[in-house]
């Protein structure tokens, strides 16, 4: 039956939708909430502030722990993003598509916790091969090459975000036709030329969103983080040792709150961008389809 | 001593294999320049390979590629003097019309006013000039094809290579297309390969015809003589509509072959072939030079078979008889339809009869 003939069943339709995504977003919605009150979780009271996050900004470790954040989730993005779209584009091209298929999403099916101990393990392994292998030849200059760091993190998150940019450009990929790439070359473009001029226009909404994608999961992620980051902190790793140390606190709301912000934010801007994008487009386009009286 | 000019496009020894799939073998072909040739063939049969083979969009595992006379076979698409117009989806859908003809001058680094120049005579050519700042998506399937065209013509390439370019496009407006392609290259001059599976649209545009199928070249000639003189079985059978005709040969006696098909003795021209008495052999002969008698009752000729009729099929223009030989071939006599005046019933002796010089001989 179409559900547009009886409106209650439209309407319990779009009931259930609101009904999930309040169950999805009401935790994260309740510590915005909290994150902005003057007494804290829990308090009968509900004074405004923007207290807890003026300590969040002038606490040196979050800040630093911040800036951490950022350049691990813009390292991993520069290198994981183009790496994916190379994998899609071979995934595209390839005729036995069962085997790269396996091999790019296999880390999506292995806990975070085992990954991030086998890297753990397989670098520490790295770590003292190198340093054996500096002592055969008289040199100290491979020691540091895959100690714990900034180095083994980037590889850690890379492994883990490269599916997600896969499958989010790969979507975006499927609409275009090799066509015009062809049609590109025998105009005289070279491979590279006809990529950047033909392709990359039309798969940039899904690159862009594999970018945003790559931002978020590395900000949220702990357990490979905090296996593998050397002598610095994240963002969610100061957050959860804070809540497992003292509990949290009105700072950790506010810490919680932000990272649920700049999620919003970003994958909002991008639905946004793409919805007028959208409209934009198709408005155009009724404009220039009207008979031409010539 | 004057130098005769290289072809625009010369295949030696041509193979392109896919692991164990052989899609083209042995093709050796010769195409002059300002010539409008067209690979013709079943799908599948290795034309849409030969043609992008020749546009470097494949590189043959065997053989030659020259371009005038310069041997491209390692070169990419870009590097060649060719160009494409493909089938359909290949205009640039984030770009106006303008844009997407004038791509290839801004490849170039052509000087934007000159480029705008040469885009805008490109469009006015193909009648595109008042949808210069459309979409791909705003346009027709027609006019989409045009502005491949324009993208084509405004690089000055003298090759253009035209991968099944109507194919998308409905019957009519096909017909229409046919005879634009074919008065463009006229007008430009320069060498047009065509790859189609229509006949039709083969013998409209083509000033010489190739058979591709099974990977191989099968034959080339005029497209006339494609037609009405066919070498081989399979060009009579894909050609036209032709009768075909299993026999074998029973007696030589110097040009003419006697031929027995199911039992009646046919005489036929060799035309140089060399048979054998014995010899299993193909007959051909064009269905609208299959006459149809309804008074079987006359001597065995060597230019006529006697059958029963089966019924007529009426398809505007002309109406086709078919009759069934007594060994269960099926023949087809195919009149002008107003100049159908008899109409023997279902199962009635008639006798299909031809002059001595329309029936061909074929012995590969």
């Amino acid at each position: 039956m179409d559900d547009y003939a009886n409106p209650w069943l439209h309407r319990l339709k779009w009931g259930y939708l609101l009904l999930v995504v309040l169950t999805l977003m009401t935790p994260v919605f309740y510590v915005m909430y909290v994150s902005f009150n003057a007494n804290g979780f829990g308090a009968n009271a509900y004074d405004f502030t923007w207290e807890w996050y003026r300590l969040v900004f002038s606490d040196e470790l979050l800040l630093g722990a911040l800036r951490w954040t950022l350049m691990l989730a813009v390292t991993v993005t520069v290198i994981a993003v183009p790496m994916a779209l190379l994998a899609a584009k071979h995934y595209k091209a390839t005729r036995n598509k069962l085997f790269p298929v396996f091999l790019l999403l296999a880390p999506l099916f292995v806990p975070p916790d085992i990954l991030g101990s086998a890297l753990l393990v397989f670098f520490k392994n790295l770590n003292l091969s190198l340093i054996w292998l500096g002592d055969q030849l008289g040199t100290s200059i491979f020691d540091s090459w895959f100690r714990l760091s900034f180095l083994t993190a980037v590889i850690g998150l890379i492994i883990y975000t490269i599916p997600y940019s896969f499958i989010v450009i790969l979507i975006t990929m499927g609409r275009y036709r090799p066509e015009q790439t062809e049609a590109a070359r025998a105009c005289g473009a070279n491979g590279w030329r006809a990529f950047w001029d033909i392709e990359f226009p039309q798969i940039r909404p899904g690159v862009l969103s594999a970018c945003a994608f790559t931002v978020i999961l590395v900000f949220n992620e702990y357990t490979r983080t905090s296996l593998l980051k050397g002598g610095f902190d994240t963002f969610t790793t100061v957050l959860i040792s804070q809540m497992l140390n003292t509990g949290m606190s009105p700072q950790s709301y506010a810490m919680s709150a932000m990272v649920s912000f700049v999620a919003i934010a970003l994958i909002g801007s991008i639905i946004l961008w793409t919805l007028i994008r959208a409209e934009t487009l198709s408005r155009v386009a009724r404009a220039k389809a009207e008979p031409v009286m010539s | 001593m004057t130098k005769t000019p290289a072809p625009a496009v010369e295949l030696r020894g041509l193979a392109k294999h896919y692991g164990d799939v052989v899609a083209l073998t042995d093709v050796d072909l010769s195409i002059a320049a300002g010539e409008y040739f067209v690979l013709l063939g079943p799908s599948g049969g290795g034309k849409t390979t030969l043609l992008r083979t020749i546009g470097g969009f494949h590189r043959p595992t065997k053989g030659e590629v020259l371009l005038h006379g310069q041997e491209v076979g390692h070169l990419p698409p870009d590097k060649r003097p060719t160009t494409m117009v493909f089938q359909a989806y290949a205009l640039f859908p984030h770009m106006s019309v303008t844009q997407n003809v004038g791509y290839g001058l801004k490849v170039a680094g052509m000087d934007k006013a000159q480029a705008a120049e040469k885009t805008a005579a490109a469009l006015e050519m193909v009648g595109l000039d008042t949808f210069a700042d459309r979409r791909p998506h705003e346009l027709s399937g027609g006019q989409q094809q045009r502005v491949q065209l324009a993208r084509a013509f405004v690089l000055d390439r003298d090759i253009l290579l035209l991968d099944e370019p109507l194919a998308a496009l409905d019957a009519q407006l096909r017909k229409d297309m046919c005879l634009e392609l074919k008065h463009l290259q006229e007008k430009v001059g320069i060498t047009f390969i065509h790859v189609t599976h229509n006949q039709e649209e083969a013998m409209t545009v083509a000033d010489r015809i190739a058979l591709i199928a099974n990977g191989r070249l099968v034959e080339h000639g005029a497209a006339r003589d494609i037609y009405r003189a066919p070498q081989k079985a399979f060009t009579a059978s894909f050609v036209g509509e032709n009768n075909l005709l299993s026999g074998r040969v029973t007696e030589t006696a110097g040009q003419t072959a006697r031929i027995d098909v199911g039992g009646t003795a046919l005489r036929v021209d060799r035309r140089g072939q060399q048979v054998q008495t014995g010899q299993d052999v193909t007959l051909s002969i064009r269905s609208e030079s299959v006459a149809l008698d309804t008074a079987p009752d006359t001597e065995e000729d060597g230019t006529s078979l006697v059958g029963s009729y089966n019924e007529a099929v009426y398809l505007g223009l002309t109406t086709s008889h078919l009759v069934h030989l007594p060994d269960g071939t099926e023949m087809v006599s195919r009149v002008i339809a107003d100049q159908d005046d008899m109409m023997p019933a279902a199962g009635a002796p008639v006798r299909l009869s031809w002059q001595p010089d329309a029936i061909r001989l074929h012995v590969e």
